[in-house]
């Protein structure tokens, strides 16, 4: 980075405003629903009704002229009945064997969506059904027989570090452990699933609500024989995501397309509210083990810990999700040694997927309680114990790899527990006394795990001028409410020194653009928007001479982070986004019921491209922990979603919680544009260990498992320890 | 069974003749092409399909088109062409409310219709007055503080 | 094909009722979510259906000469709860009925005749002793809501009559301390999960001279019980702390024995007895919190 660019720096912090604000505050923003094509029909989805068994036999209801029934049976010979996500195994349509309620059988097509309703409540299917596994003990116990290999078990993995664990523990004076569970959650984007498929010059074009139009086209091309660059995907502006459209747009646009194929008539298919609840992908539920080994002092010797994700019925990509939740198992804290085990566990649910957070939470709510309950076991106070093993540049991380750079949790957490009144809430808020305040402190680790970037995604980044001096960023990365196109959009004019208005950044088309790799894993500021400002600077000295040319970046990995997949030894991760909140609460004796008093965060994303954009995700990410934490109880009842509407699965509304304050550190990261690290994520993963912490001390209970409604507050209070 | 139903929407005479049963937000998005007013939940539950009724904030998705004959209907297109739409998406804009936008419609709908019978709103009457659309991006507090702007600026207008 | 009326008067709409036994249709607010059918469908009903929103003859908040608040069946709950006439546990019940625009269309109508177990405004009016209107053609009948709600979803209302009114006497003496809460699944536009009504009318010596309390969302209809309440009706509110225990356990037998979460039971029992302890202070505030 040159020397121009620190004055640059300060201005990219500069709020700009939003370039599709206007367009959205006005309602002339489209979303998928609202797309529209000449002769365009529509799909509705038949599903399982059971959790595990054969179909028998469908009864589709007698068809009216340009009505169809789609099912496996449209897929052409030469296609293959898979949606590739990490391995094949997600079937576009089941075929005999239903996996879990909610399944994908057949879509109905018709041009009348009240004639599709009605058709759809005729549909009769007839299974043989069996025993089905729910819970990740079921699972495990292979309760009906196995049906993913011998075990049930989808991936399996473990990394060590420092000394051998069992040497160690065989010395400990005491072994401290615990098991902490977590639940399913639901995303909750405003705008549901939907999709549309096309064809148009003898090609496919998908439309789709997504977060990645890139794995869309390669998940799905399989099912008519065709290759990637044969499909066209275009994602339209989406209405939220969080992981929610990651990989499950696949689960609607391959149906569709074989229907496409099969009719040759544009279709739409959009999810309403109570489809997207309860038939589609949600976080994993989780349940972790730790022990600590404990010397005479009460030092800790070292960690084993067994995490266990509940995946459903198909892998999607819980093997990433599961690896990360091992990753951030020691949270922010340096353990001496360390062996983590995740295992992901088959049932007949509906599959997990990515989730914000990606696998973190659950591992970093599992530490967090643990270290808050090992410090009462040692008789200190939580945020002693945490301070005496918070994580410093240079330590050695649990896949022994190094911590680069500056950990700045200790100014962070000055700046909260000096706003909250901390250290004087924690001593004058005596257990039991119904106010109660806690402190969580977390991580994530930025982008792809180790050589992801490098060996996986590849990353590839286009900019192209045009003789009107305008300049068009041509990537994959799609905007989902989260920004991007606007940071990106700001980083080119900052460095080519043109008015943002003369940049362009369109919702992406496959084949206009180039992949930037998946819009997840709070990688695309720091390798995408680090790709865009690298080829900016490369377009900045001929921008003035060239009429039209186009500048190409490609992703490198920086050298000396070595990383072996299979052994799961070395850097996980280059650098991490790191957090601190703390979250004040007040218990009613008389309803159980919890107000929040006050929520104070601090993040560091290396450096701002935008504070307004920052507070905003931060406000998002932390609401939707605290509503993790709280309210969005989601249970699973013989493979039916029990809350699977809007006003059973509940998530905080404008009078939930007060209003946040929000503090930063800059802590620039060398690689990434103008210092900035990834934060989608990063601001989800904390403020529900604090929410919980508050919540336990002001009732006196020990608290292991979320989400903590008021019926758990009471069972807590009149029958926990 | 059509019935032709006669209102009044964004301030223009229009008729439609349909099944009296048929929802308004269908009738607004499919007969009337606007699209600002979205589809969230069709339960009544997340605000984004809000409209103002004779002066009244409602759901449209649970409104039969039956019930609005000689009604006035208000939706986002509608507010928009108004100052205090105007100022209202300025603020919104201005104010970081806007993230992926899919509840912004029935938030300028329900900002509006708080502005309309508060126009100097605390912060708490303006969480009231939001609190029945959900967000699932912002978390809430720009969004408010962009109402708050709003009023400061449109000085006047409600 | 199922039909849909749009009655332009009470007559009208009574006499269609007759004919064809219609079910009235006021806000939608739970018919519209109970007949969900998808994106750009409509709601197919197994009946023919009567959209009565219009009938500017079920409108209106007044109070007669005896002192009795009438309420038109089609106001919604938005009106209710700004209304000054209207009792303070009912305005408390109609402001805490979902959110905003929930309450510009729910009416009060409709929130008894769904009667659904967790609707607001029913254990406010049964509280208050509350009576139905009924109307058929050529006829009228008043009856109790407490009596009128039977169980899930099940009133006495003919399949040739629709409520016209709801009447709430006006209590003897003005209630000394009042108390309502609903704890709901979240702080804003929630479903009830529990809720207390409460009433107690003290003389100046503290003599309970009466007391009331019911409980929604907490069993099949609103639980009220006379019985429980007279254990405390002519007793000394200086003697409630002996009076308590039993009193609790009685008004616990009250709420549906049948899979009630502990819960539901517990937070019961806490809310009344922090009513009537602070009842016991004579605290100056009509409104206990």
């Amino acid at each position: 980075m040159g020397g121009q660019t620190g004055m640059k720096e300060k201005e990219i912090a500069n709020p700009i405003r939003r370039v599709d604000a206007i367009a959205k505050c006005t309602g002339k923003q489209k979303y998928l629903a609202d797309y529209h094509f000449p002769g365009m029909i529509y799909a509705r989805m038949v599903r399982s009704t059971i959790a595990r068994g054969k179909i028998i036999d469908i009864h589709v209801p007698s068809l009216p002229d340009g009505y169809y029934f789609i099912s496996y049976k449209d897929i052409p010979p030469e296609g293959k009945n898979e949606l590739w996500m990490i391995q094949k195994d997600w079937k576009a349509f089941a075929e005999h064997e239903v996996r879990y309620v909610g399944e994908t059988i057949g879509l109905l097509c018709g041009p009348d969506r009240n004639m599709l309703a009605a058709l759809r409540e005729k549909v009769v299917i007839d299974y043989q059904e069996t025993e089905a596994a729910i819970s990740i003990e079921e699972g495990l116990a292979c309760k009906g027989g196995a049906f993913v290999g011998e075990n049930n078990i989808f991936c399996d993995m473990t990394t060590n570090s420092g000394e051998d664990v069992t040497k160690v523990f065989a010395r400990a004076d005491r072994v401290f452990e615990e098991t902490y569970r977590t639940g399913f959650q639901e995303h909750v984007h405003l705008e549901p699933n939907g999709a549309a498929v096309i064809k148009e010059n003898g090609r496919f074009v998908v439309y789709a609500s997504a977060q990645c139009p890139f794995y869309i086209r390669k998940s799905i091309c399989g099912l008519l024989a065709l290759k990637p660059e044969d499909i066209i995907v275009r994602q339209t502006s989406t209405g939220g995501a969080f992981g929610g459209k990651e990989h499950f747009p696949d689960v609607l646009c391959g149906p569709l397309l074989v229907a496409c194929n099969k009719i040759g008539k544009p279709i739409q298919l959009a999810f309403d509210r109570s489809e997207d609840m309860a038939f589609s992908v949600k976080r994993h539920p989780s349940k972790t083990t730790i022990r600590t080994a404990l010397d005479k002092q009460g030092n800790i010797m070292g960690m084993d810990i067994d995490i266990l994700y509940n995946v459903g019925g198909y892998l999607s990509c819980s093997f990433v999700v599961l690896q990360r939740g091992v990753f951030h198992a020691t949270g922010c804290y340096a353990i001496p040694s360390t062996r983590i085990r995740g295992r992901g566990v088959a049932t007949n649910t509906f599959p997990s997927d990515a989730f914000r957070g990606f696998g973190a939470p659950q591992t970093l709510f599992a530490i967090e309680r643990h270290m808050c309950h090992l410090a009462t076991f040692l008789n200190m106070e939580p945020l002693e114990l945490k301070k005496k093993y918070l994580i410093k540049q240079g330590d050695r991380t649990n896949t022994n790899g190094k911590i680069f750079e500056e950990v700045k949790l200790p100014e962070m957490i000055r700046q909260i527990t000096d706003a909250s009144d901390y250290y004087r809430k924690v001593k004058e808020y005596k257990p039991g006394c119904l106010k109660g305040i806690g402190l969580s402190v977390y991580n994530h680790g930025g982008a792809f795990t180790g050589n992801g970037e490098q060996v996986l995604i590849k990353a590839h980044v286009k900019l192209h001028k045009y003789s009107d001096g305008t300049v068009e960023i041509l990537i994959g990365s799609t905007e989902m409410g989260q920004g991007f196109q606007s940071a990106c959009r700001k980083i080119v004019s900052q460095i080519l020194d043109i008015s943002i208005d003369k940049t362009i950044y369109e919702n992406p088309d496959t084949s206009r653009v180039c992949d930037s790799g998946p819009t997840a894993a709070s990688r695309s500021t720091m390798i995408v928007g680090k790709l865009v400002q690298d080829a900016a600077e490369q377009m900045r000295d001929r921008y003035a001479q060239e009429d039209d040319f186009e500048v190409e970046t490609v992703y490198k990995h920086p050298e000396g982070f070595p990383w072996d997949q299979e052994k799961f030894q070395g850097d996980a991760y280059i650098a991490y986004g790191w957090g601190a909140a703390v979250v004040e609460v007040k218990v009613d004796p008389l309803t159980f019921e919890v107000d929040t008093k006050g929520i104070w965060v601090s993040h560091d994303v290396g450096h701002p491209l935008d504070e307004l954009v920052i507070h905003g995700q931060v406000n998002g990410g932390v609401m939707q922990s605290l509503g993790y934490a709280s309210m969005e109880l989601l249970e699973n009842k013989k493979g039916y979603f029990k809350q699977d509407s809007l006003s059973d699965y509940v998530i905080p509304t404008s009078m939930d919680f007060p209003p946040m304050e929000s503090f930063l550190v800059d802590n620039p990261y060398p690689f990434g544009p103008f210092g900035a690290k990834g934060m989608g994520e990063l601001v989800f993963n904390g403020a529900d260990s604090a929410y919980v912490e508050a919540v336990s001390k002001a009732i006196n209970r020990k608290i292991c498992e979320i989400p903590i409604p008021p019926e758990t507050i009471m069972e807590l209070m009149e029958h926990g320890n | 069974m059509e019935t032709k139903i006669d209102f009044t929407l964004n301030g223009k005479k229009v008729s439609v003749t349909s099944d009296p049963m048929r929802r308004l937000v269908d009738v607004l998005r499919d007969d009337f092409s606007l699209e600002g007013t979205k589809e969230g939940c069709g339960e009544g539950e997340c605000g984004a399909c809000s409209v103002i009724k004779d002066g009244l904030l409602v759901t449209s998705c649970l409104v039969p088109i039956g019930a609005v004959q000689d009604s006035e209907v208000l939706t986002i297109e509608g507010l928009s062409e108004t100052e205090r739409g105007k100022c209202l998406s300025e603020a919104f804009a201005d104010g970081g409310a806007v993230q992926c936008g899919f509840c912004i419609p029935g938030m300028m709908m329900a900002a509006d219709y708080l502005l309309m019978g508060n126009p100097h709103p605390s912060e708490t009457d303006i969480r009231l007055g939001i609190s029945g659309n959900l967000c699932r991006c912002t978390g809430y507090d720009l969004i408010v503080e962009s109402i708050k702007l709003a009023s400061e600026r449109g000085q006047g207008l409600w | 094909m199922v039909s849909t009326f749009i009655p332009r008067t009470l007559q009208e709409a009574l006499a269609i009722r007759r004919e064809t036994e219609a079910h009235p249709f006021a806000g939608g607010t739970d018919l519209m979510v109970a007949y969900y059918r998808g994106v750009g469908v409509t709601p197919v009903f197994p009946w023919p259906v009567m959209l009565i929103s219009g009938l500017e003859e079920l409108k209106g908040i007044q109070k007669d000469t005896q002192g009795n608040v009438i309420i038109g069946a089609l106001e919604i709950s938005a009106h209710i709860a700004e209304n000054p006439l209207v009792p303070w546990h009912v305005r408390q019940a109609a402001g805490r009925m979902g959110a905003i625009s929930l309450r510009n269309q729910a009416t009060i109508g409709g929130n008894i005749g769904n009667a659904s177990p967790k609707g607001d405004l029913p254990a406010t009016l049964i509280l208050l002793d509350a009576m139905v209107e009924l109307q058929r053609v050529g006829a009228k009948r008043l009856m109790k809501v407490d009596d009128f709600i039977l169980a899930t979803k099940k009133t006495q209302l003919a399949p040739d009559e629709l409520i016209t009114k709801v009447i709430i006497p006006e209590p003897q003496k003005e209630f000394t301390y009042v108390w309502y809460r609903k704890i709901g699944t979240r702080r804003a536009n929630a479903i009830s999960k529990l809720s207390l009504s409460a009433a107690i009318t003290l003389s100046e010596e503290g003599l309970i001279e009466d007391f009331r309390a019911s409980s929604g969302a907490a069993g099949p209809k609103v639980e009220r019980s006379r019985e429980v309440e007279k254990l405390l009706i002519g007793r000394d509110i200086h003697d409630i702390e002996k009076l308590l225990p039993s009193f609790l356990d009685a008004y616990d037998t009250v709420i549906c024995p049948h899979a009630m979460p502990e819960f539901r039971r517990l937070s019961t029992r806490k809310m009344l007895q922090y009513f009537l302890l602070q009842c016991v202070k004579r605290p100056q505030s009509q409104i206990i919190i």
